[in-house]
This record gives C-alpha cells, structure tokens and sequence, in this order.
C-alpha cells in the first residue's frame, strides 16, 4: 500500500515534467539551439503503412536529427545484435565509459578535499580552543 | 543512490529479522541502481547498440527510473523538507537529482515521441518532429553529465555497501 502511495506521487511528478515538456514545445517551439540543423524535413507519410520514414520532395538526406535519417521498414524486427558485437562499434560505449569515470573521478576528487578542508579546519579550531580552555 | 544507510540505528537494534530486512533492501538498492547505471551506459552508447536496443532500452530505464524514485521516495521528502535547514551536501545532492529527473523524464518522452522501432512495433506511430529530436540529443547530453554526478555523490555509500556485498567470504561463516 505504502508502495503504491509513492508510485503514484511519483507518476504525478514525472506527468508533471512531461506536461511541462510538452507546454515547452507548445509555447516556445522551435526554441532549441541546433534545432534548425536537426531537421531533416522528415515526415511519416499518412496510408503508407506502419514503420515507413519518407522524405519529402526535395529533402535531402541529411544528418536528420541525433540518429540520422534511419528509414524503418515494417515486417520483422532486426535488435541489431550483429552491430552490438561488432568490435568496431565498441569504441562508442568506451567513450561513454570514459566521460562518466572522469566525472566520477572528478566529483570524488572534489568531495575528498572538501571533506579533509573541513577536517583540518575542524582540528585547527579545537586546538585553538584547547589553550583558552585550560587558562 | 540515495537508500538507507548500511548501518542505521534500526540496523543496530538486536532484532535479527529487522537486520535482515534493511540488509535486504540495501542489497536491492545497490544492485538495481548498478543495472540502471550499466542499462543507461549502454543505452547512451547508440552507436554501439543500434537503434531497436537503444529504444527499448530507454522504455526499460523509463519504467526503472519510476520505479527508483518510487524506492527512494522517502528521501525525496526528508531532504525537500529539510532544505530550509542549511546543510549544503544535501542541498547539492537535492538540486542534481532534480535535474537529473528533468532530464532523464524530458529524454524518455523525446525519445518516445521519436521513435521509429519501439513504438511502431506496438502499432502506434508517434509524430515527433524537429523540436522533440533535438530535445532528445540535448536531454541524453545532460543527463551523461548529471548520472556520474549523481552516483559520485553516493561514492562513500557505494564504497561501503559495494565493500560488504562482493567481500569475499568463506563458506560456512556468518558475518
């Protein structure tokens, strides 16, 4: 029951970021930087069955958004698992790796000194304390 | 990230069975925010897993970000309630993880929004647009930055409970 009680505060919060979203796009569409070299005047063509990507007369296909211009046809769908363990796409998540370890790193880094300043900080004043102490 | 932590007052108290239980959740905190931590790792890297796995993965880290919140929603109260005392590495920790929930709620609905396999899989057939792509590509930029900050914050949890669960230990001895 508990759990349930969370869940939907939780629900009510996220819808309340996704409304917020969706408010975004409709007051200040086309209010992103790059939006305008992410389009790639991409439409999904009305009756043309499911799946289908088209572009429009006279697009070219160009970059098309953060994944490309991907046209997906419909009928069975390929996970592409024989990409995944190709050794050349490899490089893709050891960047993601690396970007993450280093912030890691950093934040670490940045929390350990942080907490020995206070340390010392701390240890300086009681032994300046100690002498007022004893007088 | 933000779970009860390894040794608390109740974790002290004699009874054994509430030991186990708080023990238990740890475990379950620990090892479900290592499979989010890895699932969004992996999921970012769409180069490296293709567009089907990248979209389904994104619907799976959805659904577990509901249900880490949901896990870790006692906290979100506590540290809400207690923002008015001032206690900075809380106020951090508050303020990433509320960013990080815009950007990773703003990235699964973009990338819901933009989806060309997942979803036309399912027969419904989202109309995205430019708006919501390039949404997509700056909320996965924000959120790469934000989860390392997010779980770096937790280091010394981590180090604490990751010490105690891959410890070896030899069989036929309790802890």
């Amino acid at each position: 029951m508990r759990f349930l009680r969370h869940l939907a505060a939780v629900v009510v919060l996220v819808a309340v970021v996704v409304l917020a979203g969706l408010a975004w796009n409709h007051f200040a569409g086309g209010g992103l930087p790059g939006e305008a070299q992410a389009t790639g005047k991409r439409s999904i063509a009305p009756g043309r069955g499911p799946g289908i990507v088209v572009l429009q007369p006279g697009a070219k296909a160009g970059p098309g958004g953060p994944h490309g211009p991907v046209v997906v046809h419909p009928g069975p769908m390929n996970l592409g698992l024989s990409s995944m363990l190709d050794p050349v796409n490899l490089a893709v998540l050891r960047h993601t790796v690396v970007i993450e370890a280093v912030v890691i790193a950093l934040v670490v880094m940045i929390d350990v000194s942080r907490r020995l300043w206070r340390q010392e900080r701390r240890a300086r004043e009681v032994t300046g304390r100690a002498p007022a102490r004893r007088r | 990230m933000s779970g009860p932590p390894v040794t608390s007052p109740a974790e002290a108290a004699p009874a054994a069975g509430r030991r186990r239980r708080v023990a238990a959740r740890t475990r379950v905190d620990f090892w479900f925010d290592l499979v989010l931590l890895l699932g969004f790792t992996v999921a970012y890297s769409y180069g490296f897993t293709g567009i089907a796995i990248h979209e389904w993965l994104g619907l799976g880290l959805g659904l577990a970000l509901l249900l880490h919140l949901t896990l870790h929603w006692d906290w979100v109260i506590r540290t809400t309630r207690r923002l008015v005392s001032p206690r900075g590495h809380d106020k951090v920790i508050w303020l990433v993880n509320l960013a990080l929930l815009f950007a990773m709620t703003l990235c699964v609905l973009s990338g819901i929004l933009i989806s060309r396999v997942a979803l036309p899989y399912l027969g419904i057939y989202p109309l995205g647009g430019p708006f919501w792509e390039r949404m997509h590509a700056l909320s996965a930029e924000v959120t790469l930055g934000l989860v390392p900050v997010h779980v770096a914050l937790r280091w010394r949890w981590i180090l604490r409970v990751g010490r105690r669960l891959l410890a070896w230990r030899p069989a036929g001895r309790s802890r």
